[in-house]
C-alpha cells in the first residue's frame, strides 16, 4: 500500500495534471468561445464547429499537456509498443516462429550464466568467501602432488596472529553413528573452532551457528538435507536432543540449504564445537585442517610469503618430504580448474545458439517487411522522420525480444537445473541455482541486445524506402534488388553458425559416447562398496582394535558376515582401491631398477578375492593365498601397464619391488612387519580403468591390504541382482556380530556406500 | 482591423506572463486580453497558446487554481508566482534592450541609405 502511494506521489511529481483535469479546464475555454461566438450572432452548431476548429478537439488535449511538460516521449512509445503488439497478434505464425527461436537462445544464454553465475562467481555463502583460502603444501619434485596438513588448537591460534590473516577457521571429520534407533546410522560429523559462527557468517535457517560460548558443551548444528531427511523438515527442532555414540546433544541450530561445509572433509551432517573432539585413545592431541581467511587487498602470493616459515616451523617436527612450498588455493579454485574450461565453452554454445536466433528473426522481419513497405511509406509521406520509423521499427523487435526473454527466462529456470542434475558430484554442493538480481539484469540486458542487434538492420534497411517509388501507381518496377545481397549474408551466416553449433556438438557426443563404450576392464555390474568406520573416538573399542592382527582379523570377520548373506556371492576386501578411480600414487622401487629414478605406480591395498569380485583377469602367474593376505609382507601382484611400462612382459614374474611410502607414519595406520620390504611379483593381472574413466590406465601394484590397515575399510560386495536390496540383511549381519558397527551411508563420500555403476556414472 | 502580426519564437510566454500580471484570469480571458492589449493584431495560433500555459505552469511561473468566472461556470485561475514575477521581470528588460539594439541598427542603416 506504501509503496503504491509512493508510486502515485512520484508519478504526481512528474505530471502534477491528471488528464482529466486537463480536459476539463480545455472544456471550459472551448465553451466560453463558444459563448461568445453565439453572442456573435453564428448558430449554435456552427459556433460549436468553428471553436473546435479554431481552438482544437478536448480529447487531444491531454496528449498535447504531456507533450508540453516533456512526456511526449512516453506517449509515443506506449503508442510504438501498442502497435507493435497489435502487429504481432496481426501475424501469429510470424510472432510465433520469432519468439520461440529467441526464447531458445535467450532461455539457454541465460540458464548457463545462471549456472556460471552460481558455480564459478558467487558458490559459497560465506561471508568473504573470495578471501578464505585452502592451504596446501605442494611437492617441489612432483608439483602435482599436494597434501593437506593439520594444526592443533595452539597452532591455528599461532596462525590466526600472522599479519595477512584475518581469520582462521579449523576443522575435522569423524564418523558418528545415531544409536538410539534401530540399526546403527552412520552420520558424518564435522567438529568446527567456536568461532565458526563469525568465520563463515551465515545466517542459521533456525536456531543459532557454533560460538564461543558453545566450547565443551554437547552441544550440534544441523545441515539442511540431514535436517530434512532425518526430522522431516520440522521446525520445531531446535532444543531437542540427538544421540550421537551413546551420548546426547542439544541441537542448537539448522543451517540453511546452501550451506554445505565442505569439500575436503565431506559434507557434514552435523556440526559440532571443536572442543568435543576427544584424542584419539592413546593418541597426540586432536588436530584440525584450517581455512585461512585473508584480510581484505592481501594479494594470495604475499599470504604465501609471509605463512610459508610459520608452517615451516610448526611442520619441522614431521618427516616425509622436505621439498615442498606452501600454497593457499583460494577455495573455488579447483571447481574453476576443472569447470571453467567446460562452463565457458557450453557459454559459447549457448550464445552461438541466440546469435543464430537473431538472425533468423533478423530474416523474419525483413521478409516482413517487404509487405510493410506500403504503410511506412505513406508513414514517411505524412511527415514521419526516419528516426521516428526506426524507432517504431525497434520497439517492435523490442516487442518480439521482451516476450522471447520472458519465455526464455522461465524456460532456464528448469534449464539450470539440467547440469547439476546429470552431473552433480562436479558442482560444488553449496551451489544453488537461483533466478536472482544479477540473472534477471544479465537476461533484461541480454533481450535488449538482441532485440537492437536483429532489429537494427531491417529498421535501417526499411526506413529508407522512397516514399515515391512504393506506393502504388508506381509499384510496376522492381523492388527486391537492393535487399538481397544483405540477406544473402544473413542466411549464409546462419547456416554457416548453425553447422559449427552441430558439428560441436556432434563431437561432444561422439566423445561421451567413446566415454560410455570405453572398456573399463572389469565388471562392475551388481557390485556394491560398503564402507565401515571404526571407533577411533571410543577408547575402549579402539584400544581393541588398535594392533594389526585385532583390526584385521575384525575386518575379516565382518567380511564373513556379509558373505553369508543371501545372494551374496563374493565379498572383497579394499582399502581406497574401489574403480575407476581409485587410491593415488606412490613411489616404489624394482630390482635392478636405476637409483636416481623414482618410478611412480597406484599402490592398491586389497585382499586375494579382489580380482574375482570385479572380474579382473589373470594374465600370469597366481594371486596370493589367504595365509600370504594375513601376513602382508613378501608379495605383489602388478597390472598389465605396469609390467609393459617398468618390466619386459616375459620376464615380470619373479622380480621383486619395494614400496618405502608404506611406512605406517599416518594417524590410526598400522603397517605389517615387512611393509616397506622386497616384495616378489606372483602374478599379472589385466589392466582396469583406475585414473578415472576418462583417462589412461596407470601402471599398478596391488599387495594385501593387511600390510597397512587403515580405520576404516571396504567391502566390494558382488550380489545376484541389484546389489541394493541387500543392504538391509547385511546391515543386520554386520549387527549382529558387532552391534555398533554402522555402514557409512553417505553416497558421494569417498567411504561411502554406493553401486560401482553409480561409481561410474560420477566420474564420466 | 490593422495587419496582423506573427509572434517570433517564444514571446507568447512573456505575453502570457504579463497578462496574468495584470490580474487573475483563466484561460480563455488570457486569450482576450492578450488580443485587446495588442488591439486586436496578434493572431495566436492555438494550439501552441495551452501548450505555452501548460509550459509556464510546469516550470512553476504561474499557478492555475479552479474557481468561478464572471458568468458563474467553473474556469481555472492562472495567477503570477515570485518566480514568475521575476522572470517577467528579466524577460521585459531583455526584450527592451534587443528591441532597442535591433531598432539601432535597422534605423541607422535607413539614415545612410
Amino acid at each position: 500500500m506504501s509503496l503504491l502511494a509512493a508510486m502515485r506521489k512520484l508519478w504526481h511529481s512528474i505530471a502534477p495534471r491528471t488528464p482529466s483535469d486537463v480536459e476539463q479546464e480545455f472544456r471550459s475555454t472551448l465553451d466560453a468561445y463558444q459563448a461568445d461566438l453565439i453572442r456573435l450572432g453564428l448558430p449554435e452548431e456552427q459556433a460549436r464547429r468553428k471553436a473546435r476548429i479554431d481552438l482544437g478537439q478536448p480529447a487531444a488535449q491531454p496528449e498535447r499537456y504531456r507533450a508540453a511538460i516533456g512526456l511526449g516521449f512516453f506517449d509515443e512509445s506506449g503508442g510504438d509498443i501498442r502497435y507493435g503488439l497489435r502487429a504481432l497478434c496481426r501475424n501469429r505464425g510470424f510472432a510465433a516462429v520469432a519468439m520461440f527461436s529467441l526464447a531458445l537462445g535467450i532461455g539457454a544464454t541465460t540458464a548457463m550464466f545462471s549456472l556460471i553465475y552460481a558455480v564459478l562467481l558467487h558458490p559459497f555463502p560465506y561471508a568473504g568467501a573470495d578471501r578464505i583460502t585452502n592451504p596446501i603444501m605442494i611437492d617441489d619434485q612432483h608439483p602435482d602432488g599436494f597434501w593437506y596438513f593439520e594444526l592443533s588448537k595452539p597452532q591455528l591460534d599461532e596462525m590466526c596472529l600472522a599479519a595477512p590473516v584475518d581469520s582462521v577457521l579449523g576443522f575435522n571429520n569423524a564418523h558418528l553413528e545415531i544409536s538410539n534407533d534401530g540399526l546403527p546410522q552412520d552420520i558424518s560429523g564435522i567438529y568446527l573452532t567456536e568461532n565458526a559462527e563469525t568465520f563463515f557468517g551465515v545466517r542459521p535457517l533456525f536456531g543459532r551457528m557454533i560460538e564461543p560460548l558453545d566450547a565443551g558443551h554437547p552441544v550440534v548444528v544441523l545441515n539442511y538435507r540431514f535436517w530434512q531427511r532425518r526430522f522431516g523438515s520440522d521446525p520445531r527442532v531446535i532444543g531437542r536432543t540427538l544421540e550421537m555414540d551413546h551420548a546426547a546433544y542439544a541441537i542448537i541450530g539448522v543451517m540453511p540449504r546452501s550451506f554445505a561445509f565442505n569439500d575436503i572433509a565431506g559434507i557434514g551432517d552435523v556440526y559440532l564445537p571443536a572442543s568435543l573432539l576427544q584424542a584419539v585413545a592413546n593418541g597426540p592431541a586432536p588436530s584440525f585442517l584450517p581455512w585461512i581467511k585473508l584480510r581484505p587487498h592481501v594479494t594470495v602470493a604475499a599470504a604465501n610469503a609471509a605463512l610459508e616459515p610459520i608452517v615451516r616451523e610448526i611442520r619441522k617436527q614431521h618427516s616425509g618430504v622436505s621439498a615442498w612450498h606452501l600454497a593457499l588455493q583460494p577455495i573455488i579454485l579447483p571447481y574453476q580448474q576443472n569447470l571453467g574450461r567446460t562452463l565457458a565453452l557450453l557459454l559459447g554454445g549457448v550464445a552461438l545458439l541466440l546469435i543464430i536466433g537473431c538472425a533468423n528473426c533478423s530474416i523474419l522481419l525483413l521478409a516482413r517487411g517487404r509487405t510493410r513497405q506500403h504503410e511506412l511509406a505513406i508513414r514517411t509521406a505524412i511527415g514521419a522522420s526516419r528516426w521516428r520509423i526506426v524507432r517504431q521499427l525497434l520497439v517492435e523487435a523490442l516487442v518480439i525480444s521482451c516476450t522471447g526473454t520472458v519465455l526464455g527466462v522461465a524456460a532456464s529456470y528448469w534449464l539450470a537445473r539440467l547440469p547439476l542434475l546429470l552431473s552433480p558430484n562436479s558442482f560444488p554442493a553449496e551451489s544453488f541455482i537461483r533466478i536472482n538480481a544479477s540473472v534477471l539484469a544479465f537476461s533484461v540486458a541480454l533481450a535488449l541486445f538482441s532485440g537492437i542487434l536483429f532489429g537494427l538492420a531491417p529498421a535501417l534497411r526499411l526506413s529508407r524506402n522512397d516514399p515515391a517509388r512504393a506506393l502504388p501507381g508506381r509499384q510496376a518496377g522492381v523492388v527486391a534488388v537492393p535487399g538481397r545481397h544483405r540477406w544473402s549474408v544473413l542466411i549464409a551466416a546462419q547456416v554457416a553458425l548453425t553447422l559449427l553449433l552441430m558439428a560441436t556438438a556432434g563431437t561432444a557426443i561422439r566423445g561421451f559416447l567413446r566415454l560410455t563404450q570405453m572398456p573399463l576392464g572389469y565388471d562392475p555390474a551388481n557390485v556394491m562398496q560398503l564402507g565401515i568406520e571404526l571407533h577411533v573416538h571410543n577408547p575402549a573399542e579402539w584400544s581393541r582394535l588398535q594392533s594389526r592382527e585385532a583390526r584385521a582379523a575384525y575386518i575379516e570377520q565382518i567380511r564373513q558376515k556379509i558373505a553369508s548373506v543371501p545372494r551374496v556371492s563374493t565379498v572383497a576386501v579394499g582399502i581406497d582401491a574401489t574403480l575407476p578411480d581409485a587410491d593415488i600414487q606412490s613411489s616404489f622401487i624394482v630390482d635392478g631398477g636405476g637409483a636416481g629414478e623414482q618410478p611412480q605406480a597406484r599402490v592398491m591395498l586389497v585382499d586375494q578375492r579382489y580380482f574375482a569380485a570385479l572380474r579382473i583377469p589373470l594374465l600370469q602367474g597366481r594371486v596370493w593365498n589367504a595365509d600370504e593376505n594375513s601376513r602382508g609382507d613378501f608379495v605383489a601382484v602388478v597390472n598389465h601397464a605396469f609390467s609393459t611400462r617398468y618390466l619386459s612382459p616375459s620376464q615380470a614374474m619373479g622380480r621383486q619391488l619395494r614400496i618405502p611410502g608404506l611406512t605406517g607414519h599416518a594417524r590410526y595406520q598400522v603397517v605389517s612387519a615387512q611393509s616397506t620390504g622386497w616384495r616378489q611379483i606372483v602374478g599379472v593381472v589385466g589392466d582396469a580403468r583406475n585414473d578415472g574413466v576418462d583417462q589412461p590406465i596407470v601402471p599398478a601394484i596391488y599387495i594385501p591390504y593387511t600390510a597397512a590397515l587403515q580405520s576404516w575399510a571396504q567391502f566390494l560386495v558382488r550380489t545376484q541382482g541389484d546389489p541394493l536390496t541387500c543392504l538391509h540383511s547385511i546391515r543386520g549381519a554386520i549387527v549382529s556380530i558387532a552391534s555398533d558397527q554402522q555402514i557409512s551411508d553417505s553416497v558421494s563420500a569417498f567411504n561411502g556406500t554406493f553401486t560401482l555403476s553409480e561409481a561410474i556414472e560420477r566420474g564420466a | 482591423m490593422t495587419k496582423p502580426v506573427e509572434l517570433p519564437q517564444g514571446t507568447l510566454e512573456m505575453l502570457i506572463l504579463k497578462a496574468v500580471s495584470l490580474g487573475q484570469l483563466h484561460g480563455y480571458g488570457i486569450l482576450l486580453r492578450i488580443q485587446q492589449i495588442s488591439g486586436e493584431r496578434l493572431e495566436i495560433l492555438q494550439g501552441s497558446f495551452y501548450t505555452a500555459i501548460y509550459r509556464l505552469e510546469r516550470r512553476g511561473w504561474i499557478k492555475g487554481e479552479w474557481g468561478e468566472s464572471e458568468n458563474n461556470r467553473r474556469a481555472r485561475f492562472y495567477s503570477l508566482t515570485a518566480a514568475g514575477t521575476r522572470q517577467l521581470k528579466a524577460e521585459t528588460a531583455k526584450w527592451i534592450d534587443m528591441a532597442a539594439v535591433v531598432a539601432g541598427i535597422l534605423n541607422k542603416k535607413t539614415d545612410e541609405r
